[in-house]
């Protein structure tokens, strides 16, 4: 059965039917937390970002210019969200667990290489400055081109290189700090 | 506040209320099943019966995904239901007791049983020996004794807060596996004999 | 091994691409805020509709064109006067307050250890399964109640568990439905003296 396009879903929501806002949450809650978790580091401020999100969108539906296109116009709403909660809380401290269920179900004798990694790279995301951390996430894990991120974030493109490629050299550093300690 | 004032802001609040469900059936019925639905309200507004629980069944229906054809037919069915309640209920009854009333006619209760149930009560209201009525026949308790046990009831004067005891001390022993008549029977038979009283009784 | 000298961004990247899964209840509170806030309604549909927007008319279509115009006017103005109706009901209160059915708070209770979610619906909340007020806290043990507020009088009603089960009330006067093939529970609400 075909998926209903997300424009579909949004007519029916500003015909009245608020319920079938459900299918727009379940559609791009994990793909938007990844972001959110990795943003702001720690799953609390996370899902708090990402159901203020999904909040504002419905509230503000009537203004989503293409309903073909709810999902960039939500992720707009996200990255915002996750920089207003970013300033607002400073940087935490370290708390951060990617899956508990991954840490959990290594063995016992040997922490699994693999969570020990991920934890090395989260605290290593977490120690860059946000603007940093935004354009890295953007271009490397969520993939967009340049434009697509400048028309998100309202930074110009060249700027928008400039924190990518801080970032890199950020993270390669401190990752090999990690590496050679 | 003079007449007139008051008689066009009733106009205006009647009309508000009906527009508001209106607006509920809108919402939530397809285009064809709204208009056929709308129809039948109407002409039970025409007919001075109550129309909210018309609009309660095409919501019900809709709520449980029924389709249109259905939930027009229920529709349907509950205004001539609620015609026959009222010609035998009288037209000074309240809209719940023409619910209560249709709704026992749906369960199997004849317009007979309804007007022995009437005469039982006097000027009393008959919403809840309807109510105890429907839920004795809906537990198979077959309609005539039913009946005959809630007229009884009625016609001893027991008041509706006993009678709400008596439905549930019965539903509470047909749980506990008695046979249905026979728990309606002695319970009846125990509140006749001890008369209507004020004060509610717990379960035994 | 990593390789100390070269940690490739891509690795990390890759990394942190990884799926994350966000606590299953999360889409039920993010529903109940939604539930919270105003429905959108067929006029702020309508306003989309009525946005400026640059139309190009190629004068074969225009015939066509103008025939949509009109049932497009006809739809507005369904929609129209919806909106003057809402209108209609301040009013009327302003100048002369409606009589409301007093009503009493009356407590639900269903007992369903496997439910996630619980409602009560009747004929006091339009039979609406997300009609605020009228869900259930889960108190513990299976324990579902709610403590609502119901016109007095006869009612008929239900508990929907999951969005999906109607479950008559077990405690109440039963009403089999023949017209949607569930049974309902009967209440009939008095006033307090």
């Amino acid at each position: 059965m075909e998926a209903v396009s997300d424009a579909v879903i949004v007519e029916r929501v500003l015909r009245g039917n608020a319920e079938a806002f459900g299918s727009l949450v379940e559609r791009y809650r994990d793909r938007y937390a990844r972001y959110a978790l990795h943003m702001l580091g720690n799953r609390e401020d996370a899902e708090e970002a990402l159901q203020d999100a999904f909040t504002r969108a419905y509230r503000s539906l009537a203004r989503c210019d293409d309903p073909e296109r709810f999902g960039a116009w939500l992720f707009r709403i996200l990255v915002n969200r996750c920089r207003t909660l970013g300033a607002r809380r400073g940087r935490r401290a370290k708390t951060f667990v990617f899956d508990e269920t991954a840490l959990l179900s290594a063995s016992e004798d040997h922490p699994a290489e693999q969570g020990a990694w991920r934890e090395e790279i989260d605290r290593a995301l977490q120690r860059l400055r946000p603007e940093q951390r935004e354009a890295f996430l953007l271009k490397y894990v969520e993939e967009l081109g340049y434009d697509e991120m400048s028309r998100l974030t309202g930074v110009g493109v060249s700027a928008l290189k400039m924190r990518v490629m801080r970032a890199c050299d950020r993270l390669r550093e401190l990752l090999s700090e990690v590496h050679s300690a | 506040m003079n007449a007139l004032k008051r008689a066009l802001a009733g106009v205006l609040a009647a009309a508000a209320t009906a527009r508001a469900q209106d607006v509920r059936l809108a919402q939530r019925l397809d285009k064809p099943t709204y208009v056929a639905v709308n129809a039948i309200v109407d002409s039970a507004r025409v007919a001075k019966l109550p129309t909210a629980p018309l609009v309660d069944k095409a919501l019900e229906g809709a709520a449980k995904g029924s389709d249109g054809q259905k939930i027009v037919l229920a529709v349907h069915q509950l205004s001539v239901r609620m015609t026959s309640a009222r010609r035998v209920l009288g037209t000074s009854s309240s809209p719940d007791e023409i619910k209560a009333a249709a709704t026992a006619l749906d369960a199997g209760v004849s317009e007979r049983d309804l007007e022995r149930v009437k005469s039982a009560g006097g000027k009393r209201p008959v919403t809840m020996p309807l109510a105890v009525l429907t839920d004795l026949v809906g537990r198979q308790v077959p309609i005539a004794t039913a009946t005959t046990l809630v007229v009884q009831l009625s016609r001893s004067g027991v008041k509706d807060p006993d009678l709400a005891l008596f439905q549930r001390n019965v539903r509470a022993d047909i749980d506990r596996g008695a046979d249905p008549t026979v728990a309606a029977t002695t319970r009846a038979r125990g509140l006749v004999a001890r008369g209507s009283t004020s004060k509610t009784k717990p379960a035994q | 091994m990593r390789d100390d000298d070269n940690v490739k961004i891509r690795d990390v990247a890759r990394a942190l691409r990884e799926p994350v899964r966000v606590d299953a209840s999360f889409n039920e509170r993010v529903m109940r805020v939604v539930r919270e806030l105003p429905k959108h309604s067929h006029l702020s549909f309508w306003r989309r509709w009525a946005m400026p927007r640059t139309i190009t008319v190629r004068p074969l279509a225009a015939s066509l064109a103008a025939a949509s115009l009109v049932l497009f006017a006809l739809v507005g103005l369904w929609h129209v006067s919806d909106d003057l109706d809402r209108a209609a009901k301040p009013i009327a209160k302003a100048i002369f307050p409606p009589k409301v059915a007093p009503e009493q708070h009356v407590q639900f209770v269903l007992v369903a250890p496997d439910a996630k979610k619980v409602a009560v619906v009747g004929d006091f909340n339009g039979w609406d399964p997300s009609h605020l007020g009228y869900q259930a806290q889960h108190r513990g043990g299976g324990v579902w109640a709610v403590t609502a507020s119901v016109p007095i009088g006869h009612h008929r009603y239900s508990f929907v568990v999951d969005d999906s089960l109607w479950v008559a009330d077990p405690t109440a006067p039963r009403v089999v439905d023949n017209d949607f093939g569930t049974t309902n529970s009967a209440i009939v609400v008095e006033e307090q003296r």
